[in-house]
Order: C-alpha cells, then sequence, then structure tokens
C-alpha cells in the first residue's frame, strides 16, 4: 500500500513540473520536424530508386548482345530507416551483376585508384563488383547537412531528460530532509528506490509513445512510407531497446545522486558524464582510434594473388589457342567507326581476350570460323567465371580482414559507451546494421549464380548471340527478377539480442549497486 | 565590481565542474592535435606529388593544339594546414577538377572544357560507424556552449532560491554590475580552460616542423579564438537571461539544455535540410547528362547541315583556285565554329548545373544561421580555408585560371605569322613548338583576405547575437523582483 502511494506521489511530482512538460513539448517538436525531413529524404530515394530502376531496365532492353549485358541489381530504400539510419543510407544500393567479377562488401583491391584510371584500363579484368553511390538527394551536396534519425533524437534528449529526473531523485530528498521523512514510515529501503525508477520509467515512457505516435501517423500521411506488420514488430524492438536505454541513464543518475548526496554535485557530475557518453565518447573512439592499423602488406599480398590467378588464365587461354585455328591474331570484331551504328560488323569482343582481326562473315553460320569463335568464347566465359570467383576469394578475405574487421572494431570500441549500444541494437532492428548489407551482397552473389545458370541452360554462352547482333536481338525475358527481401524479424531480434541484453545487464548491476550503496547510507 | 568578478570567479575556479571541464576540453583537443599530425603529413605529401605529376604531364605538351585539346590538366585544391581546426567536410568535396568530356569524330576531336568535379563519395559511403570528427569546430560547438549553460543555470535563480541575491543586492551593490560581474566571472572561467586546452593543442601540433604555422595562419588562429570567445559570451547571456526569468534552477536548467539541445545539435542540419523543401529542386545529375547529351546533339545536327550545304557549294564550284580555297577555309571555319561551341555549351551547363546546387546549398545555409552552431561553424571552416565556401573559391580559381590559359594559347597562336588562326582545330593553329616555361601553371592559394571575407559576415552576426542576449538579460534581470 505504501508502496503505491510512493510511487503516485513520485508520478505526481513529475508530471506535474515544468519541466517534464517542457521537455515533452520540445521532443515532440523535434520529432515532427525531423520525420518530416526523414520521410521528404526517403521519398527522394524511393524516385531515385524507380528512376535507376528504369534506367537498368532501358539499359537492358537496348543490349543487343549477351555479352555485353550490363545488368544492375539495387536494394530498395528501407522504410525503417527513418528510425534508425545506420548504414542504409550511406551504404551504396546498385550492384554490377557480371560474369567476370563478384559482388563484395567493398573493393580493397581497387581502392586509391581513381575513377579515370579505372575507366581507361583495358585490359583489366574487374575482380570485385562493390555498390556504387547510395540512393540519394537530389542535390548530393545536401549531404554536408547530417542528417538525424529518429533514434538519434531518443538517445539525445530523452537520456538527457531521464538524468534531469534522476539526479536529484536521492540527493534531493536527502537535503530537503524528505528522505528521512519517507523512511520513517514502515516502508524499506528497496521500495523506495524501486518507486522512484518505475515512476521515472512512466513518465519517460509517455514521451516515447507520443512521439512514436506522432511519427506514425505523420508517415500513414506520407503514401510513400508504407510498414507491414513485421515493420510494426521491429519497430516495437526499437521501443523495447529505447526503454531499456533509458533505463540506464536514469539509474546512472540514481547511483550518483546516492553517492554523491548534494544535488548540486550530483548534476555536474550527471551532465558532464552524459556529455562524455553521448557527445564525446563515441565520435572520440571512432575519429582518434585505427584498431585494425595499416594493411597495406596484406592488400600487396593479395593482389600479388591475384596477378597469379590472372597469369594462369592467361596460359590457359594459350593452350586453348593453341589448338584452336584462331591462334596467332587476336580475335577483335572491332568495326569500323561508323556514326552511332556500333554493331554494323556484327560482333563485339569479350574483354582481355585476345582478338581476331580476321574477315569473318558472321552470317553464313556454316563457316568453320564461326564454329570456332562460338567454342572459344564458351571456354572464354567459363574461364572468366571460373577466375571471377577464385579472385572473389581472396577478395572475400581481403573485405572480412580489412573492411568488415575495421568496421566491427570501430563497433566495438564505441559500444563502450551505452549510447552507441543502443545505436547499433536500433540498426540492427531496423535492419540496417552490417550484417544487413552482408545479406544484400549475399543476395546479390546468389543471384549472379542463377543469372549464369540461366544462360548456361540456354546455352547462351555458346550461341551466336553471344557475340553478334546480327541473328535479331537478345529475348530479356530469360533474366530472373531480383528482389531483395529484408532479413526476417526473428534474424533481426537475433542481431540486436547481444547489444539489447548487455543493455540490460548494465540495468541490473547499476540496480544492485544502486541498492546496495543505498542501504548503506546514513539518513 | 572588481570584487564580485573576484568572488565569482574564486567560486568558480574551485569548482568541480571547472575540473571537469578542463579535462574534457584537454583532452578532446590533445586528441585532436595528434590525430592531425598522424593524417594531415600524408594529405599534403599527396597533394604535392599530384601537383608535380600534372605540371611535368603539362609541360611535356609541346603542341599548341595539344594544349588547348588536354586542357590544363588537374588543378588540385591545396589542403590547409588548419584542416584541425574544421574538417569542413573535406574529405567529402572534390578536391580536384575533372574533363567534361570527350569525343573523337571523323578526324577531329572535342577540346578540353571544366566539367562538373566528383564528389568522393567514397568518404560518405564505407563501412565504419558515422561519427563527427573531432576538431576544433565540434569542441566549440558543442562543448563551448553546454559548459557555459552549466556555469549560469544557477547564477542568478541558484542566489534567490538561497536569499543571497537580495543580501548582495542589499549592499550597495547595483543591478547592472551585479549581472557585468556574473558574466565576466564565468565567461573568464570558461575561457581559462579553453585556452589553456587550446594551447596544448598548438604546443603539440607546433612540434612538427611541417605543420608549423606561418604569420597568417597565427593571424586566423587568432581570430579563431576570438569567435570561439564570442560564441561562449552568447551562451552564458542567454544561461543568465533564462536563470533571471525562472524562479527555480531545477527549471532553469531544464529550459536551458533543451535550448541548447535545440539550437547546437539539431537546428544546424535538421533546419537546413527542412528549408531545401520549399526551394525549387534542382536538376538531377541524371537530368544533367540528358540535357548535356541533347544540346551536343542538336550542336552536332547544326554542324552536319553546315557541312551538307558546304558540300553542295564545294560540288557547284567551278574549278577556280580561289573559290576552292574559299570553300576550304570556310570548312575550317565551320569545324572551329562547332568545336568551340561545344565546349563552350559543355563548360555553361557545367557551371549552371553546380550554380543551381551550390545556390540551394547557400540558401539552406542562411537559414541554418538562427543557430549560433552553425554561424560559427561556417565562420571557423571559413576562417580555416576549409568546406563549403573554399570550396566555392577554389572552383572561382580554376575558372580564373583556365580563362587565363585559353588566352595564353590565343596569344601564341597570334604571335605566329603562318597559323591560320583558327583555334580548336589542329589544322588552323600554329605548329611552333611551346616553351614548358611559358605555360601558366595553377596553384591553389588561400589568402589572409579571402578567409576573412567570406567569415566576415558570420563573425558580424555573431557578435551581433552577443549584444542582443546581453542587452537581454539586463532586461530581463533589471525588472524581475528578487
Amino acid at each position: 500500500m505504501m508502496f503505491l502511494t510512493l510511487i503516485r506521489q513520485e508520478l505526481l511530482t513529475h508530471l506535474m513540473s515544468a519541466r517534464f512538460f517542457a521537455a515533452v513539448i520540445i521532443t515532440l517538436l523535434l520529432v515532427v520536424a525531423n520525420t518530416f525531413v526523414l520521410i521528404g529524404a526517403h521519398e527522394e530515394r524511393l524516385a531515385d530508386y524507380s528512376q535507376k530502376e528504369a534506367v537498368n531496365r532501358e539499359t537492358v532492353a537496348a543490349t543487343p548482345a549477351y555479352s555485353v549485358l550490363k545488368l544492375k541489381v539495387q536494394r530498395p530504400p528501407n522504410p525503417l530507416s527513418l528510425f534508425s539510419a545506420g548504414l542504409e543510407t550511406r551504404f551504396g544500393s546498385d550492384i554490377d551483376i557480371a560474369f567476370n567479377s563478384v559482388p563484395a562488401l567493398s573493393d580493397p583491391i581497387a581502392e586509391g585508384k581513381s575513377d579515370e584510371e579505372y575507366q581507361w584500363t583495358f585490359n583489366r579484368v574487374p575482380s570485385l563488383s562493390n555498390p556504387g553511390a547510395p540512393l540519394g538527394l537530389k542535390n548530393p551536396y545536401l549531404h554536408l547537412f547530417s542528417q538525424i534519425d529518429l533514434v538519434f533524437t531518443f538517445q539525445v534528449v530523452l537520456s538527457l531528460l531521464s538524468l534531469l529526473f534522476a539526479y536529484d531523485a536521492i540527493a534531493g530528498d536527502w537535503e530537503t530532509g524528505t528522505l528521512r521523512l519517507v523512511l520513517s514510515h514502515p516502508v524499506g529501503r528497496g521500495s523506495v528506490l524501486l518507486a522512484k525508477y518505475i515512476a521515472a520509467m512512466v513518465c519517460l515512457l509517455l514521451p516515447i509513445l507520443m512521439s512514436l505516435l506522432l511519427a506514425l501517423i505523420q508517415c500513414s500521411f506520407a503514401r510513400s512510407v508504407q510498414f507491414g506488420t513485421d515493420d510494426f514488430l521491429r519497430i516495437g524492438g526499437i521501443v523495447l531497446t529505447t526503454i531499456v536505454y533509458l533505463s540506464v541513464f536514469y539509474l546512472i543518475g540514481l547511483l550518483i545522486s546516492t553517492t554523491t548526496r548534494r544535488a548540486a554535485t550530483s548534476l555536474m557530475l550527471c551532465m558532464f558524464l552524459w556529455v562524455v557518453l553521448v557527445l564525446v565518447y563515441p565520435n572520440w573512439s571512432r575519429f582518434a582510434l585505427n584498431p585494425v592499423g595499416d594493411m597495406r602488406a596484406e592488400k600487396l599480398s593479395a593482389n600479388q594473388q591475384i596477378a597469379q590467378i590472372r597469369e594462369e588464365a592467361d596460359r590457359e587461354r594459350d593452350r586453348f589457342l593453341t589448338s584452336s585455328p584462331l591462334k596467332g591474331d587476336p580475335p577483335i570484331f572491332f568495326d569500323t567507326f561508323a556514326g552511332t551504328d556500333f554493331f554494323k560488323g556484327g560482333g563485339w569482343y569479350l574483354g582481355d581476350f585476345p582478338r581476331v582481326n580476321i574477315q569473318i562473315d558472321l552470317k553464313n553460320t556454316a563457316d568453320p570460323l564461326v564454329t570456332h569463335l562460338r567454342r572459344y568464347y564458351e571456354f572464354a566465359a567459363t574461364l572468366q567465371i571460373q577466375n571471377a570467383e577464385k579472385v572473389s576469394l581472396v577478395g572475400e578475405q581481403l573485405v572480412a580482414q580489412i573492411s568488415r574487421r575495421q568496421a566491427q572494431w570501430d563497433e566495438r570500441l564505441m559500444k563502450l559507451s551505452p549510447a552507441s549500444l543502443y545505436t547499433f541494437a536500433t540498426a540492427a532492428w531496423a535492419g540496417t546494421d552490417l550484417d544487413s548489407m552482408t545479406d544484400y551482397i549475399r543476395a546479390a552473389q546468389t543471384y549472379r549464380r542463377t543469372l549464369i545458370d540461366a544462360f548456361h541452360e540456354r546455352d547462351a554462352f555458346a550461341s551466336l548471340q553471344w557475340f553478334s547482333t546480327n541473328q535479331g536481338t537478345v529475348d530479356w525475358s530469360i533474366l530472373p527478377d531480383f528482389r531483395f527481401e529484408r532479413a526476417d524479424v526473428s534474424i533481426n531480434a537475433q542481431r540486436a539480442l547481444p547489444e539489447l541484453l548487455l543493455l540490460v545487464f548494465i540495468n541490473l548491476v547499476l540496480f544492485m549497486i544502486t541498492f546496495l550503496v543505498f542501504i548503506k547510507i546514513e539518513v | 565590481m572588481r570584487h564580485i568578478v573576484r568572488r565569482e570567479l574564486l567560486d568558480h575556479l574551485t569548482s568541480l565542474r571547472f575540473a571537469l571541464t578542463t579535462l574534457i576540453l584537454v583532452a578532446l583537443m590533445v586528441t585532436n592535435a595528434i590525430v592531425h599530425l598522424q593524417t594531415h603529413r600524408e594529405r599534403v605529401q599527396k597533394y604535392s606529388e599530384q601537383v608535380n605529376a600534372s605540371q611535368t604531364e603539362l609541360k611535356s605538351r609541346t603542341q599548341l593544339y595539344e594544349l588547348l585539346q588536354k586542357g590544363p590538366g588537374k588543378l588540385y585544391k591545396r589542403p590547409s594546414l588548419l584542416a584541425f581546426v574544421a574538417d569542413g567536410g573535406d574529405a567529402f568535396l572534390p578536391s580536384e577538377t575533372t574533363s567534361g568530356g570527350s569525343w573523337n569524330l571523323e578526324g577531329f576531336a572535342s577540346i578540353w572544357a571544366m566539367g562538373v568535379p566528383r564528389l568522393n563519395m567514397k568518404a560518405l559511403s564505407n563501412l565504419r560507424p558515422t561519427a563527427v570528427v573531432i576538431d576544433w569546430v565540434f569542441i566549440i560547438t558543442y562543448l563551448l556552449s553546454f559548459i557555459p549553460l552549466l556555469f549560469t543555470f544557477d547564477a542568478l535563480s541558484g542566489e534567490r532560491e538561497r536569499g543571497t541575491l537580495r543580501l548582495c543586492l542589499a549592499n550597495s551593490i547595483s543591478r547592472p554590475a551585479l549581472l557585468v560581474g556574473k558574466f565576466l566571472g564565468a565567461l573568464i572561467t570558461v575561457l581559462i580552460a579553453f585556452y589553456f586546452a587550446v594551447l596544448f593543442n598548438l604546443a603539440i601540433i607546433s612540434t612538427e616542423s611541417w605543420a608549423q604555422l606561418g604569420g597568417a595562419d597565427w593571424g586566423r588562429v587568432g581570430l579563431i579564438v576570438l569567435i570561439a570567445s564570442c560564441y561562449a559570451g552568447i551562451f552564458i547571456a542567454v544561461g543568465l537571461t533564462v536563470s533571471a526569468i525562472t524562479r527555480e534552477s531545477r527549471l532553469s536548467l531544464v529550459v536551458l539544455l533543451l535550448i541548447w539541445v535545440t539550437a547546437v545539435v539539431f537546428m544546424p542540419s535538421t533546419l537546413g535540410i527542412l528549408s531545401t523543401k520549399w526551394m525549387p529542386s534542382v536538376q538531377t545529375h541524371h537530368q544533367f547528362r540528358m540535357a548535356k547529351g541533347t544540346a551536343f546533339d542538336q550542336i552536332l545536327s547544326d554542324f552536319l547541315n553546315k557541312r551538307e550545304t558546304l558540300k553542295e557549294r564545294h560540288q557547284s564550284a567551278g574549278t577556280s583556285q580561289e573559290e576552292v580555297a574559299e570553300v576550304d577555309t570556310s570548312a575550317l571555319e565551320i569545324q572551329r565554329a562547332f568545336v568551340n561551341k561545344d565546349m563552350e555549351t559543355r563548360e555553361r551547363l557545367s557551371r549552371q548545373h553546380l550554380a543551381a546546387q551550390s545556390a540551394q546549398v547557400l540558401r539552406a545555409r542562411q537559414i541554418t544561421r538562427c543557430s549560433p552552431a552553425a554561424i560559427v561553424q561556417y565562420a571557423l571552416e571559413s576562417m580555416a580555408g576549409t568546406g563549403f565556401n573554399r570550396h566555392l573559391q577554389f572552383l572561382e580559381h580554376c575558372h580564373l585560371h583556365i580563362r587565363q590559359f585559353r588566352d595564353f594559347i590565343v596569344e601564341m597562336d597570334r604571335a605566329d605569322p603562318e597559323s591560320l588562326h583558327f583555334i580548336g582545330i589542329p589544322k588552323g593553329m600554329s605548329e611552333k613548338l611551346v616553351s614548358p616555361e611559358a605555360i601558366p601553371m595553377f596553384e591553389d592559394k588561400l589568402t589572409f583576405q579571402d578567409t576573412l571575407n567570406s567569415a566576415i559576415m558570420d563573425i558580424l552576426l555573431l557578435i551581433l547575437l552577443l549584444g542582443i542576449f546581453l542587452s537581454g538579460a539586463f532586461l530581463v534581470f533589471l525588472r524581475s523582483e528578487i
């Protein structure tokens, strides 16, 4: 009974206070303004996405021969990036699907080479295709303004608020003498602490739920943002994480309040701790620490391995050519450049392979040279596919060693602050974390395999249409559809679980310590 | 009054908050200096290597036409020595010019035109988690606004609660004197901690010889420190105002923190993007490329038509040598017109595209200037020679240089009597060798004047804000009940 009275009294003092009112109003204002901005950005990304899709479709439809297919797949924008942007708005969206390169998270092999160097190096076998530019704002210079997601709003504003609830919870009562008064009643110290905790958490729940509701209302007005049932479960996960996170800050405040016993000192400690944990440490650790260090040696050795793979492929090709009547002159269907009609000569050459400078009448399919060419290209394409997979093995290892490891170490170090734990947990819920991006790459890799299988099925590599255009255009309906499905909610939950459990653990530890300190203090 | 300042100072300097402030500021400043020394050297070296490579390549071109066709080479932005003060998103902004595409058509080729410099998207889209760079801008805008609030939130409301304020004013101390004393006391305390940290930072940076600052740079650093002090002053004035209005120091703190979160954390970014919603939308990159394509097709078809008519004239023309010569000259003339028109169109379209984008960013930045944090950020970026303003200046320098470069080619051609003076096609230009020393070279420079000019508006705005908030504090305090 006494316990309930305590909770009610605490609740009333919080809810009736002007500071609570001001904080709720500001939180709601910030959430509304930011949701508006975020919905706008999401719409721009969607527009960019559909425009790029259209361009991709056009390119494919206009492609005259199998070998020159330039296929790109894209990841549709994730509406949950409103809540937690994570990597979603920064990580590239389109990936080249090519026979001679395998999709990868990043391309550490090509790093340091400028784009132009790239375009003009003709005898380069592309090794890894990594995502291009992220879907973006119409005006890319607007990236200079950092975008703020809803989770960031909670992370900053509400954690500050929970510290403000906590800093004088014990110290203030101690100073004014109310603590002594309360404890003179038949009520345990534990229940006093618990009552304060429960009341504060209920008060904090209010702005969270209100702003969530407002954000969802705004989203429902904007047609572009549509959430499925699964998405609501994910949002539920985000809310849960938010509560656990705020509870950490409340307990930190409570602990400081219990140990210092002076409201002014407690306040200063709370504020500086907040600055360090939320503002300074996450940025500082990412800025100052580079745990992976210099990886130039690894890159060099990977490059050597790749060079070896290429040499081997060259040798194999030469072996094939010695037994073929095509030997000697390199095959090239380089036609006389006549205005826009690129394909007049009826052929196209393939990458790095020898070029034949012989006049072949491609129309005459009975020409023995044509048969040889078909066999040659079948061989060449298979070799390139194998080659790309070998290179990709080396590349993947390098990606794991450099890009992934770096990102993971950055995360681990940042997670020393509960604020970052919260950021990464919510990104995992929203499906905007590193693992989800890896899922996307996996999907692209699988798609590449099915595409190659589809080509094999149609015997495309050995067909005349592989390199020639005078057999009519290719029927591109054979292309399998690509659609990236975000991971299941249960997988999102699994990924968010470690951080969430860690936050819960911190909560328990903090509560235990606070309790132990509190039962020992003199009133 | 001196007495009040001294008392306040002593009070503050021995407090916990002063110790914590100094600790955080020094730690951040030291980190900033160390990371700057580790990373900046590579940037400077890369810049000088790139410039050297570009200039050697340029000097190897001896034909006048080749110079015109291949252009002045790549022009690079010089990394600022004061990059540790303001990062300004320099890793993301373009650091070099690009050519605006090229083509080859039946024996003659396009001439060089400046294109749209590429943004370095890789700086944005890498897998590492996002974080703000810890430069002086971060330290100043976030901490030099937060800490003043902690020093002032209870300056008046706290004393009022305890009753010391009444006691104080009962003595022969006037209200303005008390307020000025509080203001100066808090300002000096915050600045002592800040200057101490700055000294640490500059001392570490000066240990390396390559990073040592020149005379003008020290002038800039001085101004930057003054801007920072002014900014801290604004927040102290705000703190005093709110503290004078509110009865309770707890309420005063909450109000101040909410103001701080809104003005410092959210406004500089949210307001910027929010404001672009009501601006006319700019051309996307795709649209720009389409526009360029259509423009080129237009010019090309014009040229082909002209050539057809010329061919007809050629056939109908008799065998008289004069007429043939005339037809030949006009053939050269339409080729020249075509090549130059193409170059001009490409350059014009790129410039328009860029100008529209920049105008939008500049307007958005105007609006974010509601927040003093944004003003300080822009002022510091301009003073340090990084960021968006610097980017625009760099482009301006490039345009000037390109004009100079083209004038040089025309001059050289005019000096050769054997040349036909058709600038833009190989047959019509002087074939004399160009001495490598005579070719104008681009050197990116940034004078003190440039930096100050772009920052002066922001500095004045800051001083104005300081005045407004100080007088606001006076007004509120003089009329408030004790």
